[in-house]
Parts: structure tokens; C-alpha cells; sequence
């Protein structure tokens, strides 16, 4: 999940991808003496591919026993994997750094339309999951039933078909969390923040049951809604592809595809059905389905919907990161002579230590790191918290570090002076500093918590890690659902440039009207 | 009544007060004069506990403080005297988010607990006095620095302490301003209200006041009342002090 949080930047991703590639250019033909490069995600990506847990450096799975075949039959010196995020994968292709997209991707119509498919290598089919403890969910009627007034949380990919068949057949009953990992979505069920998720059946036989990492969850019901897993090939590369069909043709003919899945225990009777899919299969780009910017329309509203999300983070954990960082930075300074204190004993020290150590450890932490230990650490203490209420608390705390230091200079700017009347006129302490410190404190330090909301407002995007439904996340749906990418990127990005231009204009004005009044 | 015994104030190694003693009755004007560094300011200003001082007692309207009692009673006492004390410092200190007529209210509300009509209708009347009337509304910011010490000399009037202390009140002002300002004090000093004065303005000490006291060094080497001591000065810290203010 570690690099979803970058994710929204499609660009620096296939830049780094692009970087791994360099010195291997594979646009165009390709020399049969290179080896065959195929991009696939690693994280979190068993049975597929996988870091083999003996030695973790090497990368195993069903799909790398595959390239190499394929990488055999095509007459290549072997197979070589570049790692890529798993959502920007077609993108990786599209810029020519890999070959071959080979990666549990579904044939859809909207990939099909840009990029040669090749035959289907694999026959899958949705699994319902939930705890082994859990005696609600039975099979998939049971999620038409929920337990009156409540709604079933069931986790699935996002844009996935096991996405498409919860929303379609089961919407009325379930709501839907979408992830953009499996593992983030078995660990939330495990934590009880689902009450089930729909995965793929290789996916479950390689994380759920006895010596899977999630073996108190199990599989319920049967089997359904079959999909394809195709390799994708840039359009220009329908001859690659077609070279691959017939590899995948010879290695089913020879037995040696059926004795690879049974080395990862995916093969079944379902697969047998493989040639007949074949039959009349097209390999090359159907371009009438070309999704074109016309199609984003109607994905507006979801965006826009999206885009309230953010606001209502940001509006949310401004707030409380401003509250507070003032406290701890009023607990900082209080025995301090800035704030008339004394020095005071050890007890003021340790408070002055224990809260500058907060500030060091906030600000020197990743807030995606934050996020993380919010979600799916405090769980494990028993605190359990929404998505959305986690995320806000991340951005609250994370943020509250740097308003801390802010209020801290905006104590310092108020001259020594004004504590000074305020006491000589009986004042006590904490009277001061609420009705003559803060406020011209808090006048001095407006601009910069101003400029720091924009921050903060940009920052909620590493949310979208954790399930929140808001704008980066909403753009990555609609990139995977329509094949838009680069215009749903583009989309996200004039939203957010839309709604923090007026935070921008409206700091501009405090700055100039605090300036005048001061 | 005002007794300062014996207070001692040290600084690191530096001694500032070397035991400094004096008097002041109720209705009597003190003038606290000195050259610079001689510790006039840090007096004034241990009397209402802007510093802490190592030695010695100081006692307004019957009650004391003294170096020697633990933190909480020093802290009780403080308080008591701080309602007792007014100050007016040398770069105003007025606070600078509130108008005038709210500087002055401030701490009548929020200290003494008066509800605002009366806190207002005695701010009212505190400006009128101090020639600011028409001044209520305005920012500090906005104000003359003569017009900003009044309204601060108004601001330490509303809590009707017993004694004002004035820390240098003109030495940030062109003279014009400073006559403005010593005009407010004279008329202060005139009704009748205890004073000490630390200043460099020796005319308003040959004026207003009923003893002038003389600090050289950390000590108060002389004090007697104005026509004695600069007509007929006893030390030659005085005679120093004077014959410089005159070549001025």
C-alpha cells in the first residue's frame, strides 16, 4: 500500500518505472535474443508473484513460472519482471518500458479498445470471504439479508468485477469500501471493519485456510461470476501477441500449463474450458470501443462528489490540527519566561520534553506512515475508527506538529512587553495569554496556518489509502473503470487547483487585511 | 503606604539592588532619579513583581512580600499587590488588538469581575480625564505616542489601585507629547493620588513632587524633599546627577 500513497502522481510512478526500464528500450521489435520483459506488481501480489518467503529478494508466483515458459517457447533467453504499480501497469506499457502486462488483469471492453489482448491464461471466479467466527454470512443470498438496520461493509478492489457485482447485485443491501490491494482488504476484515470481501478465487486459495497469512478467514458459497485474466501488448505488437496465443496454445496442449497451476493449487475443472474461450478469440485492439475524453462526462458527479470528500477532510482536520498544535505548543511555553513561567520543576520539564519529542516524531514521520499505524495499528489496541474519521486524525496530527512550531513563533512575536501590562493590571496568568497573548498571537500566525490548509488540503490525498472515497481516490476508479488515465489525472487536478485557488485568494486578503490593522 | 526594605536583586553575579530602602505615604509623590544603570527601573519593577528580587520586604497597603516566603505565599501576596499597584510603562504597552475605550475596560471585566455598562461608563470617564474623549474608538496604532500613554495611564487608573508607578513615562516622547503627558500626572498628583515616579524630567520632580529620592549604584544614597535636594544636594552622586541634567 506503501506506494499507493503516490499513486494520484501518475507521472512520477511511470517515471520511476520508466527509470528501471532505461537501457532496455523495447519500443518496437525487440531482438529475439533479449530476454521477454513483462511488468507486474509484486506487493502483496501472491499468488501471482510474490517474494518468495525463503529467500525474499527472489520474486516467485504463477505468473513468473509463466513469462519464463512463454519467454521459453518464444524462443527468448528467459523472462525479465519489472516492477510496476499495479494500477498504473497499462500506463507502464503504453510508455514502452515493458512488453507484456501479465498481472491478473480482467479482459474489459474499455482495455481491449487501446491494447492487443492475448488469449485468456487463466479462468477466475469471485470468492465471498469472511471470518471463520462470523455465523451472518453464510453464502451470497445472506447478503441480501442484513440484520435489520445495519448494512453489510464488504471490501473489494476498486473498478474490479468483484467492484461491479457487489455494487450491481448487492447495493441495496451492502455498502462497498473499495482498496487498491487485497491485503489491505483482508486485514480490515480480520480487524472487523468488514464484514466480508469478494476477491478472486487465486487470491483466496493463496492468503485464506491453513498456512495462508490470513487463516481465520474462509471462503463461503460457491464459486461465481467467471472473468478472464488476459495479457495486454501495446496495439502495435498484435504479431507479439499472436506469437503468445500459440506459446499458450502449446504449453496447454502439453500438459505443462495445467502442472503449473497445480503447482500453486489453481487448477480446475473451470479451466478444462480454456480452448473453447479461445475459439473465435480477437487479439487486436477493437478501437470503435475507443473511450474518449466524451466518456468522462459522465463521470462528473461521482468526481465532484469526491471532491466535497476532500473538503470535508480538510474542513475537518484543519480545525482540529490548529487546536491542537496551539495546546501543545501552549504546554511547550507555559513555564517558559516567554509566558511568564519560572523554569519550573522536573514535572514542567518532563511536560516540555514529552511534548517536544510529539513534535519531533510527527514532523519527522511520513504521514501515509500515520495513517497506517491509525487504521490498522490502533485496531489492534482495541480502538477501532472510520476511515474517514481515521484519515482526519492523521491529518490533524500530522499537521498539528507543524502549527505547534507556528503558534510557538506567533507566542514569540507578541512583545514582552504586553505579558507585562497584562500581569501589572492583575491579570493571572492564564487570563494573559487567553485575552492579550493568543490574540495578537494567533494575528501573527493566520498567513501561515493559511498557507499550510493548502497544504493539508493536497495532503488528504494519501487518504485514499485507507478506502476514503475522496478525489485521488474517486480518479484512480474512474482512470481503471474508463481507461482515462492521464484525463481523469488531469480532471483530479484542475478540481484541486479549483478549490485551493480560492484558499489562496482568501489567505492573500487576511495577510493584506491583518497587515493593515496591525 | 509604600515600604521598600532592604531589597536586594541579583542577577547571575551581578547585584543590581544592593538593599535599597525607602518610604512613600499615601497622597505623597515620590521621584525615583538616578543615572542609567543605577537600578531605578528593576526597583519599580520588583514592587509589582515584574522581578523577582533576592532580599529585603516590600509592603504596599499592609501587605508584604518578602524574599524569604515560599512560592505560594510570595504568590498570594503578589497577587494582592498587583491590585493594588498600577503601572504605566515607558514604551506604553497598550494592547494593540483593542481600541482604546477596550484597553481601558480590560481589566476592570475580566479582573474585577464589573459588569461591562460600568466598566465602560468608568473607562468613559478615565479618557475624558486624560483628554481623550474623542478617542474612544481608536486603535493604538492610530494614536499619538503622547495620546497612547495617556490611554495607558488611563488603563492603570480603572483598577482605582493605591499607588501608580510610572516607569519612565515620557523618555519615548518628543517634548511636545511629554508635556501632555505630565500635565495628566500633575493633575493626578494634585488630587491626591500616591505616586512613584522614576523619570529624567527634572521639573515635574521640582514640581510635583513631596521626595525625591536618588539611586547611585543600587542604593538609595539621598532622599529629601525637591527644594532640599536640588537646591542644597548632600552626595556626590546627586551633585554628579544634576550638574549633567543641566548641561543637557
Amino acid at each position: 500500500m506503501w506506494r499507493c500513497v503516490f499513486t494520484w502522481c501518475v507521472g512520477g510512478c511511470v517515471a520511476w518505472t520508466g527509470w528501471l526500464g532505461i537501457g532496455h528500450g523495447t519500443g518496437g521489435a525487440v531482438a529475439a535474443a533479449e530476454p521477454l520483459t513483462w511488468g507486474a506488481d509484486r506487493e502483496g501480489g501472491g499468488p501471482y508473484l510474490y517474494p518468495d518467503p525463503a529467500s525474499p529478494a527472489r520474486t516467485i508466483g504463477f505468473e513468473v513460472d509463466l513469462a519464463e515458459a512463454l519467454a521459453r517457447e518464444l524462443g527468448r533467453p528467459g523472462q525479465r519482471h519489472v516492477q510496476c504499480d499495479w494500477s498504473q501497469l497499462l500506463e507502464v506499457l503504453a510508455r514502452g518500458d515493458i512488453e507484456i502486462a501479465l498481472n491478473g488483469y480482467e479482459f474489459t471492453r474499455a482495455r481491449a479498445a487501446r491494447f492487443c489482448n492475448s488469449f485468456p491464461y487463466y479462468i477466475y471466479q469471485l470468492r465471498l470471504c469472511t471470518r471463520q467466527s462470523d455465523t451472518r454470512l453464510q453464502d451470497w443470498e445472506s447478503l441480501r439479508s442484513p440484520p435489520a438496520g445495519t448494512r453489510y461493509r464488504i471490501g473489494v478492489l476498486e473498478e474490479s468485477a468483484a467492484d461491479a457485482l457487489v455494487s450491481q447485485e448487492f447495493g441495496t443491501t451492502c455498502d462497498v469500501v473499495r482498496f487498491s490491494g487485497s491485503i489491505d482488504a483482508f486485514e480490515s476484515l480480520k480487524q472487523g471493519k468488514l464484514d466480508a470481501t469478494v476477491q478472486d478465487n487465486p487470491v483466496v486459495s493463496h492468503y485464506l485456510g491453513p498456512g495462508g497469512l490470513y487463516p481465520d478467514l474462509e471462503a463461503r458459497g460457491e464459486p461465481r461470476s467467471e472473468g478472464l485474466y488476459v495479457i495486454y501488448l501495446r496495439g502495435s505488437d498484435l504479431p507479439l501477441c499472436q506469437q503468445l496465443n500459440a506459446a499458450l496454445e502449446r504449453l496447454r496442449a502439453s500438459g505443462e500449463l495445467q502442472t503449473l497451476y497445480e503447482r500453486y493449487g489453481l487448477w480446475n475443472d473451470t479451466q478444462a474450458r480454456l480452448p473453447q474461450v479461445w475459439n473465435g478469440w480477437d487479439s487486436a485492439p477493437r478501437s470503435g470501443d475507443l473511450p474518449s475524453w466524451r466518456d468522462l462526462g459522465r463521470w462528473i458527479p461521482k468526481l465532484l462528489q469526491a471532491a466535497l470528500v476532500t473538503i470535508q477532510l480538510a474542513c475537518c482536520a484543519m480545525p482540529l490540527a490548529m487546536l491542537l498544535g496551539l495546546t501543545v505548543a501552549l504546554g511547550r511555553s507555559w513555564s517558559t519566561p516567554l509566558l511568564g513561567g519560572e523554569g519550573g520543576g522536573w514535572g514542567a520539564w518532563l511536560l516540555r520534553t514529552v511534548l517536544g519529542a510529539y513534535v519531533e516524531l510527527v514532523r519527522g514521520t511520513p504521514l501515509a506512515f500515520q495513517l497506517f499505524v491509525i487504521y490498522f495499528v490502533l485496531p489492534r489496541m482495541g480502538v477501532t475508527i472510520s476511515e474517514f474519521w481515521s484519515g482526519v486524525a492523521a491529518l490533524a496530527i500530522n499537521y498539528s506538529a507543524y502549527e505547534c512550531e507556528i503558534f510557538r513563533l506567533g507566542l514569540q512575536s507578541v512583545p514582552r512587553g504586553q505579558l507585562e501590562a497584562a500581569l501589572s493590571l492583575g491579570m493571572s496568568r492564564p487570563l494573559a495569554v487567553r485575552r492579550i497573548i493568543l490574540p495578537q498571537a494567533i494575528r501573527t500566525v493566520i498567513p501561515a496556518t493559511a498557507n499550510d490548509f493548502i497544504a493539508l488540503f493536497k495532503d488528504t490525498s494519501v487518504c485514499s489509502v485507507i478506502a476514503v472515497e475522496e478525489l485521488s481516490k474517486q480518479y484512480s476508479i474512474v482512470g481503471k473503470s474508463s481507461g482515462l488515465f492521464l484525463e481523469a489525472a488531469a480532471m483530479a487536478a484542475v478540481l484541486y487547483l479549483a478549490m485551493s485557488y480560492p484558499l489562496s485568494l482568501a489567505s492573500g486578503w487576511l495577510e493584506r487585511t491583518l497587515k493593515r490593522s496591525a | 503606604m509604600l515600604r521598600i526594605d532592604d531589597v536586594v536583586k541579583r542577577h547571575g553575579a551581578l547585584e543590581i539592588l544592593k538593599g535599597c530602602s525607602l518610604e512613600l505615604p499615601t497622597g505623597g509623590v515620590g521621584v525615583l532619579i538616578g543615572p542609567s544603570g543605577s537600578g531605578k527601573s528593576t526597583l519599580l519593577r520588583c514592587i509589582n513583581g515584574l522581578e523577582t528580587f533576592q532580599r529585603g520586604t516590600i509592603e504596599v497597603g499592609g501587605v508584604r512580600l518578602n524574599a524569604a516566603d515560599p512560592p505560594a505565599t510570595r504568590r498570594d501576596s503578589l497577587a494582592q499587590i498587583r491590585l493594588r499597584v498600577g503601572m504605566v510603562f515607558q514604551q506604553f504597552n497598550l494592547f494593540p488588538h483593542l481600541t482604546a475605550l477596550e484597553n481601558v475596560m480590560e481589566a476592570p471585566v475580566h479582573v474585577l469581575g464589573l459588569p461591562r455598562d460600568e466598566a465602560r461608563d468608568r473607562a468613559r470617564g478615565l479618557l475624558d480625564r486624560v483628554g481623550l474623549a474623542q478617542r474612544l474608538d481608536s486603535l493604538p496604532h492610530q494614536l499619538s505616542g503622547g495620546q497612547q500613554q495617556r490611554v495607558a495611564i488611563a488603563r492603570a487608573l480603572a483598577m482605582r489601585p493605591e499607588t501608580m508607578l510610572f516607569d519612565e513615562p515620557t523618555s519615548a516622547l518628543d517634548p511636545r507629547m511629554t508635556g501632555e503627558v505630565l500635565a495628566v500626572m500633575t493633575d493626578l498628583a494634585r488630587e491626591g493620588q500616591t505616586m512613584l515616579v522614576v523619570t529624567h524630567a527634572m521639573n515635574f520632580a521640582r514640581k510635583v513632587a513631596t521626595v525625591v529620592h536618588v539611586l547611585s549604584q543600587g542604593r538609595v544614597v539621598e532622599s529629601a524633599p525637591p527644594d532640599q535636594l536640588f537646591d542644597a544636594p548632600q552626595h556626590a552622586a546627586t551633585r554628579e546627577l544634576l550638574h549633567e541634567a543641566q548641561a543637557v
